[in-house]
């Protein structure tokens, strides 16, 4: 085949407007390559959770098309598993056990319920909540809620990972343990990651590339390479080159927001 | 993965600490609770008892509570099989309205457009006084056990339906794009996201259901008489009115109460079997 395509994810020419007035894209450009872990950094309001749902083909681009394994969105989503999206808030069901939460997206599918159990406790092992499969959500702190979240994204095998603020909720020392641990699933699963976040560190540690956007219009205003040797330990943070790409993340946040002054 | 592991501890040694406390201050907790409902009663009852003495009121204008036991024991070969029919007319009407209920607003929730076409009507029906409507329902099913049990229905229907509707149509946002992203089917989506979801207003619902169905049986024992069974509390109530046995009426009004709450909490106790594992309204608040 000649047309085949690294590419997983592309933007083209993209704009978003909501009720007809509010612009949450305009002209967004953008190609993902396969097994990225590529961060979207913005200030709030700069249309970086609206790329996401567009990528999940939760609502339509108003003009441009985006294209997710060479076909639109809603197709993907329709028709295969490969795509996850993890909330904000780990949007479990609260009527659910642990592992029936995790065994959702199986049920949902159909299939043989031996495969999908074994299938379950295998991700909840990896987000090491296999003692909790039989608590309900209420049970457990926002941190292991989060740990499910991603167990049940991680269940139906998606092929990429979208995260909306996934650890914006969380304290300091649970949001370290678990962006150690989503490195390391990362790397397990073999997966592309899209992760929004607001948080400069965090995109810098976690991250590939880095694409940061400006708000109102939200557009693209750089990407940036990190160029930083996986694994990677907390111990980075220190490190000179981890804080020369932080400063370049943040001079790059406050440029597009100076553009916005003055435009 | 030392962190969910030390929390579960810390919930252990909470249990462990609560079911302590709680024999502990067994005594301590009946004085704080019961205690203060039970000398209020006591009260009322003695000012009750003292009032008809000291005004010197005949037991047919206000009987004391003494009058109202001994006619309730006198009279117990009619206000037993009373109670038992009153009490089979309102399970019906509330079983009946509770099925009919979550299934039309299943029905209606399954569809915007009849929902939308129908909602409006459901809500008119809804403000209807069933008593004024009461006497065409007579005249179609007759006189006796069939209306009643149709006028119960009518009166616990609508809250039935307009509670499970308005849950049914709350799912959280999030929850319901969950379940586009796995490309969940219409039916998939109403049993194992709407449904559930709904429950805990379906519940409240079926609540006030229970009680509105008891007013159903007793107003419809009133307007559809007997028709040629034994009567019920309702129809003890006419004939005790007319004789002015006011101290039978009062026992009468006692035990419709009585039936009233009982069925409210067995109501109650089937919700928090329901909802125990996951909804706030039925958890037990520990501090």
């Amino acid at each position: 085949m000649a047309t085949v395509q690294k590419d997983v994810v592309s933007f083209q020419h993209v704009s978003k407007v909501f009720n007809g007035e509010t612009i949450a894209l305009s002209d967004f450009n953008l190609s993902i390559d396969e097994g990225e872990f590529l961060s979207f950094l913005g200030p709030s309001g700069c249309g970086k959770s609206t790329a996401l749902r567009l990528v999940a083909g939760l609502g339509n681009a108003t003009q441009g098309t985006v294209k997710v394994f060479n076909e639109p969105p809603k197709q993907i989503v329709q028709n295969t598993n490969d795509i996850a999206f993890v909330f904000q808030d780990a949007n479990l069901l609260p009527w659910r056990t642990v592992l029936d939460n995790v065994l959702l997206p199986l049920e949902l599918r159909g299939g043989n319920k031996k495969e999908q159990k074994k299938e379950a406790i295998r991700v909840l092992e990896m987000v090491g909540l296999k003692e909790h499969v039989k608590a309900y959500p209420r049970q457990l702190s926002g941190g292991m809620k989060m740990r499910v979240s991603i167990a049940r994204a991680l269940a139906a095998k998606p092929k990429m990972l979208l995260m909306d603020e996934p650890f914006g909720a969380l304290d300091e020392i649970t949001r370290q343990t678990l962006q150690l641990e989503l490195l390391d699933i990362w790397k397990k699963e073999d997966m592309t990651i899209l992760f929004v976040t607001h948080n400069v560190f965090e995109a810098v540690f976690l991250s590939t590339r880095i694409a940061v956007m400006s708000a109102r219009p939200g557009r693209l205003s750089s990407t940036i390479d990190v160029e930083l040797p996986f694994p990677r330990q907390l111990s980075i943070r220190t490190n000179q080159k981890f804080t020369d790409y932080v400063d370049v993340a943040s001079d790059s946040l406050e440029n597009s927001s100076e553009q916005r002054e003055l435009v | 993965m030392s962190m969910p592991s030390v929390e579960v501890v810390k919930n252990h040694e909470h249990i462990k600490k609560t079911e302590e406390k709680k024999q502990n201050s067994f005594f301590a907790k009946f004085k704080q609770i019961y205690l203060g409902p039970i000398i209020a009663f006591v009260v009322f009852i003695a000012i009750w008892q003292a009032v008809p003495l000291l005004l010197g009121l005949k037991h047919y204008i206000l009987p004391k509570p003494t009058d109202v036991v001994s006619a309730a024991i006198e009279d117990w070969h009619l206000l037993w099989p009373a109670v038992q029919i009153t009490v089979v007319e309102s399970v019906v009407g509330f079983l009946v309205s509770a099925v009919v209920g979550i299934l039309v607003s299943i029905l209606l929730a399954t569809s915007k457009i009849l929902e939308r076409s129908i909602y409006p009507y459901a809500i008119i029906l809804q403000t209807i006084p069933v008593v004024a409507v009461a006497p065409i329902v007579v005249i179609w099913f007759g006189a006796g056990y069939n209306s009643i049990v149709v006028i119960s229905f009518l009166i616990g229907f609508f809250p039935v339906i307009s509670n499970t509707l308005m849950g049914l149509n709350s799912v959280d946002k999030n929850m319901d794009e969950l379940f586009t992203l796995y490309n969940a089917s219409k039916w998939q989506r109403m049993w194992k996201l709407r449904l559930p979801a709904a429950l805990p207003y379906m519940m409240a619902g079926l609540k006030i259901s229970c009680t509105l169905s008891i007013v159903g049986a007793i107003v419809g024992e009133y307007i559809a008489g007997i028709g040629g069974g034994k009567g019920g509390l309702g129809y003890s109530i006419t004939v005790a009115a007319i004789q002015v046995k006011t101290s039978y009426l009062f026992a009468c009004g006692i035990a419709a109460a009585i039936l009233g709450i009982g069925f409210y909490l067995l109501v109650s106790l089937f919700a928090n079997l329901m909802l125990r594992s996951w909804h706030e309204s039925a958890m037990k608040v520990d501090k």
